[in-house]
């Protein structure tokens, strides 16, 4: 008979119980590793911390929170907090990166190019430096109070903070956070929607103005939805990238989840607790996020034959 | 062009309706007093010695002077290759030597740098800003390269094993972000290796960024697998080449063509994203910045600063994405 | 696409190198086809090959023997399982009953034997599938360098006559891509040509050109036939068969329906079933 060590099937076997057994031997090794590590340095592994008192203070927080809550407390604080940003990031940004797409494909020469150069100076420079540069230069070097700038009396601009009207006031890192992630993701966005309205075939605009509708309509009723069809999933892209670049709120103090879990590591050093909680917390948005769009994408998917 | 031509272009792309001329207006007059602010505040208020006189920090950090030599030579280095690369693309005949030389230089250039095996070593925490930021970018993009590859390979595998681990890295991976990343390097690292293996701070930083990348890569890589139509497999197998070989000569040369766009989006990327490391307590560009900063002496000069190094990282980032427009006309 | 992420069989060693099979034509294609049937030389032998796939049987039970020197034609209408035939004479398609020896070796689950039948086994296909990154001289000189571990030179030699041989040698250097369907169907012979096989296979290689471009590719096919090549084709071009098979087959719903030269065939089917798919194609 054939060898079995030249046959197909054999081979086949033999190379799925070699991996099973090669993966398990490394898993066993780097936890071998790990426990030997914890042991030693006397961390051991348990989520019972979390129920002990977290002795640090929140700057900003959603709901009622003191230094005598529990850390379980304190990640719930910050959850909310991520969760706050990445919400109103994505909104903000699909916003101006509407505006910004549309601008690009303005018949202005001005607004196009002024677009562009948006687009491109922000896509081109790494995102944390942008919010060192809006907290830093920007938000906390506003005037003080008495000489604080505002507009029209309604939004006001100060070293503490921006106070919208019906009384909202957002601390300098919540806004230097926003801004510096709207913008950033609006440029990705804006370039994301151009290409979009862009795939939709010259014909569909010519039909549409034989037909004398006037450019405001084709683009609402006819161009904007088959966009939507090229632009969905990239834009899923750029939705859990502001949900992602959300953990750089480290950068300007503003407590996210991030934030207060690398401070609870700081305490208690137990570095894989946390390490799970994280990935646990971001896995969990992302899938959210994508489910959500997924969803979006298939009603707007062209029904065939 | 004569002024009929200025008045026509002038009416045609600023003034063309009454909504785009108002636009036209209110751009010019934002435009006139932002550049008036700006300019006022780049020659008067902004005060540049910052600038000036931490011009080495930013771009080597604490590199040895007497060192720099080697900076020269690896930087001629890189633009003799570049031009030589360049020339080839745009005239389409293919060198069969530069990818050996390219792959030889960036040995050559770590050594240079680095120093060891003859030279003066020159120790990893010298090397900062302008200077870390390129090392730890182009290092990490090498090695997650082939990295990328295994794990798009893997991914399609038949072993049952393998494919799962393959999707569940990738996964994971791409769900959290670059910092969550950082934190798990920096930190897990020295757990769950062996106590007589320790790594400095750099080799971490640059292990996190080789990690992450990778699963995005490998991501890119799979679009382009996907794309190489089946009977181009058929055809190696018919002609009586193993699957190695088959992939080796066939299927990857064109999927890694078909995707060298997106990889250099990526790469755009990875430099951007070597600015995080500055939170795990690296000195690269970012970091070498807040450091400076910190100096008593120049407290408040933050616009000054992140504004000479956005355009340091401007440059390097956008002559990457024309070359990146360049090559997807090829 | 489901690779193996080791398939071993690179790693064997692998067995003499033939001698160059001569293709000058000495001796007539009868004479040599005479001594080839009187010496039992087969190269092709089918017994009850049975495929499924899943729950759906799409051979069911087909033998066939094919002599060295044979052109054998099968025709069919789509789904009849002649296709899916012939590509398991080079381990393309597995069969799950039955058994298929090429050229004295047994196709089995043996990665050697796969190996080997495959040098032996030329196949040239619908969509030619030559590979668009490389110059149509390295599509040839790709198998036998790596292969049968030929010198580049050696290789190259080969290759050159070779194209000589299907009439496109001004080529060489051009790319697929740069190349009419009828002259990259000619690359693929050539292609095939190269690691000198015993037997060429031919998967429905015109269905994909343009009218005009089917003639050459004809040709091409009609001169390897006359150079003494064995050669199994399945085609929907009645002229081909008239002229050149020594057996046309006709093959529906997995079984061989008919089998008889081509004048018998065409003008004289015996069975109702062929009766009815000649009517639609003539």
């Amino acid at each position: 008979m054939t060898h079995f060590w030249r046959n197909r099937k054999f081979l086949s076997i033999a190379a799925q119980l070699i991996s099973v057994f090669t993966v398990a031997i490394v898993v066993f090794i780097l936890w071998d590793n790990l426990t030997y590590n914890l042991e030693l340095l006397g961390i051991g592994f348990g989520f019972d911390f979390l129920q002990s008192q977290a002795s640090f203070d929140i700057g900003e927080t959603l709901i009622p929170y003191n230094p005598t809550d529990s850390y379980y407390r304190a990640l719930l604080v910050g959850l909310l907090n991520s969760l706050r940003v990445s919400i109103i990031g994505i909104i903000l940004a699909t916003i101006v990166g509407a505006v910004v797409g549309i601008a690009r494909l303005s018949t202005n020469w001005l607004v196009r190019n002024l677009a562009l150069v948006y687009v491109e100076v922000l896509r081109n420079t790494p995102l944390l430096l942008q919010l060192f540069f809006w907290y830093f230069a920007v938000f906390i070097s506003l005037p003080k109070l008495e000489n604080q700038i505002s507009f029209f009396g309604l939004i006001n601009l100060n070293n503490k903070g921006t106070q919208l009207p019906f009384g909202l006031e957002i601390s300098s890192e919540l806004s230097a956070l926003i801004l510096g992630l709207t913008l950033y993701a609006g440029a990705f966005i804006a370039e994301i929607i151009r290409g979009g309205i862009q795939s939709v075939a010259r014909g569909q605009w010519e039909a549409a103005r034989a037909l004398g509708l006037k450019p405001g309509l084709i683009m609402r009723l006819v161009i904007l939805p088959q966009a939507l069809r090229v632009i969905i999933p990239p834009l899923t892209s750029q939705y859990l990238n502001i949900a992602k670049n959300s953990s750089l709120a480290i950068a300007v103090g503003y407590p996210d989840i991030y934030f207060v879990a690398s401070t609870t590591f700081n305490q208690t050093g137990k570095a894989v607790e946390v390490m799970l909680l994280i990935m646990i917390t971001y896995l969990t948005i992302s899938l959210t996020i994508s489910l959500t769009m997924n969803t979006l994408n298939r009603s707007f998917q062209l029904k065939e034959r | 062009m004569n002024q009929n031509q200025i008045i026509k272009w002038l009416r045609k792309n600023l003034f063309d309706t009454w909504y785009n001329s108002i636009l036209t207006i209110v751009c010019v007059f934002l435009l006139v007093w932002g550049a008036k602010s700006i300019f006022s505040w780049i020659l008067f208020i902004a005060q540049w010695k910052v600038i000036a006189v931490n011009l080495q920090l930013f771009l080597v950090g604490r590199y040895p002077e007497q060192m720099y030599w080697r900076l020269w030579v690896s930087i001629f280095i890189i633009l003799g290759l570049t031009s030589v690369t360049i020339g080839s693309l745009v005239k389409k005949i293919p060198n069969r030597w530069l990818p050996l030389a390219w792959a030889i230089s960036f040995s050559v250039i770590l050594w240079l740098i680095g120093g060891g095996l003859g030279l003066q070593a020159a120790d990893s925490n010298l090397w900062n800003g302008l200077l870390l930021t390129l090392v730890m970018a182009v290092t990490s993009i090498v090695i997650s390269f082939p990295l990328g590859v295994l794990l798009a390979l893997g991914r399609q595998s038949k072993l049952f094993v393998v494919r799962n681990f393959c999707i569940l890295y990738i996964e994971i991976v791409r769900g959290l972000p670059l910092i969550g990343i950082l934190f798990i390097a920096q930190v897990m690292l020295p757990l769950v290796l062996p106590d007589d293996i320790t790594l400095d701070r750099v080799l971490r930083g640059i292990a996190g960024l080789t990690l992450f990348s990778a699963a995005y890569l490998a991501e890119n890589v799979r679009g382009g697998l996907q794309s190489i139509p089946r009977g181009q497999f058929e055809a190696g197998k018919a002609i009586g080449l193993n699957s190695i070989y088959i992939m080796l000569l066939i299927i990857l040369p064109q999927a890694l063509r078909a995707v060298i766009p997106a990889l250099v989006g990526q790469f755009i990327g990875l430099f951007k994203d070597t600015s995080l490391l500055s939170i795990v307590g690296l000195l690269e560009l970012t970091g070498i910045s807040r450091s400076i900063l910190a100096q008593p002496e120049f407290l408040n000069r933050y616009a000054e600063v992140y504004l000479f190094v956005g355009l340091l990282y401007w440059v390097f980032c956008y002559s990457m994405s024309l070359v990146s427009q360049r090559l997807e006309k090829v | 696409m489901g690779v193996l992420l080791f398939d071993v069989s690179g790693f064997s060693t692998f067995g003499k190198s033939l001698d160059f099979f001569d293709l000058t034509t000495k001796d007539t294609k009868e004479e040599r086809k005479e001594e080839s049937m009187s010496m039992q030389d087969v190269v092709i032998v089918a017994e009850n090959v049975q495929k499924w796939y899943g729950k759906f049987q799409v051979l069911r039970g087909v033998s066939l023997t094919v002599h060295r020197g044979e052109v054998v034609v099968i025709m069919g209408p789509s789904g009849s399982g002649k296709s899916t035939f012939i590509r398991t004479f080079n381990a393309l398609e597995e069969y799950q009953q039955g058994r298929i020896e090429i050229d004295g070796i047994v196709l089995s689950d043996d990665l050697r034997n796969i190996d080997a039948v495959r040098r032996e086994v030329g196949m040239v296909f619908q969509q030619f599938n030559l590979f668009p990154h490389l110059t149509v001289l390295d599509n040839i000189t790709l198998a036998p360098i790596w292969v049968r571990k030929w010198s580049k030179a050696k290789a190259n030699e080969v290759a050159m006559q070779l194209l000589e041989r299907v009439g496109i040698l001004e080529q060489a250097q051009k790319y697929p891509g740069q190349l009419s369907g009828g002259q990259q169907q000619r690359v693929a012979i050539a292609r095939a040509l190269a690691m000198q096989p015993k037997v060429m296979l031919f998967d429905e290689p015109t269905s994909a050109l343009d009218p005009e471009m089917v003639r050459e590719v004809l040709e091409t096919m009609k001169k390897l036939a006359a150079d003494g090549m064995t050669m199994v084709v399945v085609t929907h071009e009645v002229g081909f068969a008239r002229e050149v098979a020594d057996r046309v087959i006709f093959m529906d719903t997995g079984v061989i329906v008919e089998e008889a030269t081509p004048t018998n065939f065409f003008q004289n089917p015996t069975q109702e079933r062929t009766r009815k798919f000649l009517s639609q194609i003539l």
